[in-house]
């Protein structure tokens, strides 16, 4: 299963969503997701791709926005691990 | 000055949750006392209390019901409920000239509960992003007036368990002095979670089990009465200003005539007769009211060694002789001490049995203290009655020590 699909699920799950209507380009305001609703889904995500979502404010508009900057977690983190295992 | 209309009455009771059958339960002597079952209930001395007596409805977005905590949601259900009674035309009122006051002792207290679960007995760091939002003392009036769109002064009381008699006074003083003219005023409290429940038991307050029904364990005025049962809801009431209520042929439920706030400071926690007393003097002076045309008071009546004695030589020291014919019932017999919420849903409760022509009872009173020589109303309500005038006490730990009361319409 992709970030994208995986996203979804989570999505539809809290708000009631029709995955329909989460296409990648779909802006999280117009779907009714506004700054704390992304706030509680960052904190889903982190328990459902065990990742640690840093504090940093960051600029997330679609849900793609969103499937760019878990992957990006997913492998800067993979990469840290590996180091650490390394060491 | 302005007069204050009271419109509408909204309730998440031990007793019921909606009006009618809050009044039915009190007409029957009903209790809404148990024994709590499961969860972390168990290690607790005495694990009675009342809940609400279902659910609140009214919140359909999942998304914003997780940003709640049980108290908000009372709150909101109450609204709701006091809303749909008054029958506010809200296309025609100015958002601007409607608040919002309410009293809460704990606020989400559970929400604080389950994060400190977390942090400290989980041991985790993964402490839920809205813990702040869902345990803010002031979430329940911030919801109320987002939910409406009320934009006028929206403001939360906590003097423990006088928290929403105060709110509803100071919301019709406001009213009285032209700076609003509706007001969302009472009060919510859930604290029946292990934290704030031990919290009480450590107090030494909470009563011990009746040996023969959990529900007889709280007896207000009783020889017998070894200390309060917490209990859980929320209680709002809708307030106008008297004109614009006449004028819009509003059901007037009562006129808001009487707020005494005093301060009692003999002690953090052990009352004086003094100050409660000087809470239904400066009632009664408000409402230009003489002491004779009280015809109930629904009294704090903890059920505490030290509350009731105190507040029965209060209501002889205000009352003089006629104290002993002033009916005065502790409904906390029934519906628990709902600390922040108490004063609004005893106060509601004494309006609606003035509508009713009933006086509600005390229960569990079999036997009464010798220094309880009031009449009140032992274990059965009395129907017929004409009541007039009604005076509901909140007092507190901390000293904050109110009187309220209202008035047939007329």
């Amino acid at each position: 299963m992709t970030t994208y699909d995986r996203l979804v699920r989570i999505l539809a799950d809290e708000h009631q969503l029709a995955p329909e209507e989460l296409q990648p380009e779909a802006r999280l305001d117009e779907l009714g997701i506004d700054s704390l609703s992304v706030m509680e889904l960052l904190f889903k995500i982190e328990d459902a791709f065990h990742i640690q979502v840093p504090n940093d404010q960051v600029q997330l508009v679609t849900i793609n926005d969103i499937v760019v900057y878990v992957d990006a977690l997913i492998a800067q983190q993979a990469v840290a691990l590996a180091h650490q295992a390394q060491s | 000055m302005r007069r204050v209309a009271l419109t509408g009455i909204g309730v998440i009771s031990p007793l019921g949750n909606t009006v009618a059958a809050l009044l039915g339960s009190l007409a029957a002597a009903r209790s809404g006392v148990c024994r709590l079952e499961g969860g972390d209930y168990g290690r607790l001395a005495n694990p009675i209390g009342a809940p609400a007596a279902g659910e609140p409805v009214g919140v359909a977005d999942p998304a914003k019901l997780r940003m709640m905590d049980r108290a908000t949601r009372f709150a909101l259900d109450a609204s709701r409920q006091a809303m749909a009674q008054a029958e506010l035309p809200l296309a025609g009122l100015d958002p601007a000239r409607v608040g919002v006051f309410i009293g809460t002792g704990m606020g989400g207290a559970q929400s604080t509960d389950d994060g400190y679960r977390i942090l400290y007995a989980q041991q985790s760091d993964r402490i839920k992003p809205f813990s702040v939002l869902l345990s803010m003392n002031n979430a329940a009036a911030s919801w109320i007036g987002l939910e409406y769109g009320f934009t006028g002064p929206n403001l939360t009381f906590t003097t423990a368990c006088s928290s929403s008699a105060v709110a509803i006074g100071e919301a019709a003083l406001r009213i009285k002095s032209g700076a609003v003219d509706v007001m969302l005023a009472g009060g919510t409290e859930a604290p029946l979670s292990l934290g704030p429940m031990k919290a009480w038991e450590a107090m030494r307050t909470i009563a011990t089990e009746d040996a023969h029904d959990p529900a007889a364990s709280c007896k207000p005025f009783a020889k017998n009465r070894t200390g309060i049962i917490l209990g859980e809801g929320a209680a709002v009431l809708v307030l106008e200003e008297w004109e614009s209520a006449l004028a819009r042929d509003a059901h007037i439920l009562a006129e808001i005539t009487g707020y005494g706030l005093a301060t009692d400071v003999s002690h953090l926690t052990h009352p004086s007769v003094q100050g409660q007393a000087r809470a239904m003097q400066l009632a009664l002076a408000s409402a230009s009211c003489m002491a004779a045309s009280i015809d109930y008071i629904n009294a704090h009546g903890t059920g505490t060694p030290a509350n009731d004695p105190v507040e029965t030589a209060a209501i002889k020291q205000v009352f003089g002789h006629r104290a002993y014919h002033i009916p005065v019932s502790s409904t906390k017999s029934m519906h628990g001490h709902l600390l922040g919420a108490a004063g609004a849903l005893e106060f509601a409760i004494a309006v609606l049995a003035m509508n009713a022509d009933l006086v509600p009872p005390t229960a569990n009173l079999q036997q009464s203290d010798p220094a309880c020589d009031l009449d009140y109303v032992p274990n059965h309500a009395r129907a017929d009655a004409t009541l007039r005038t009604v005076m509901s006490n909140s007092f507190a730990f901390g000293g904050t020590s109110v009187a309220l009361i209202g008035q047939r319409a007329c």
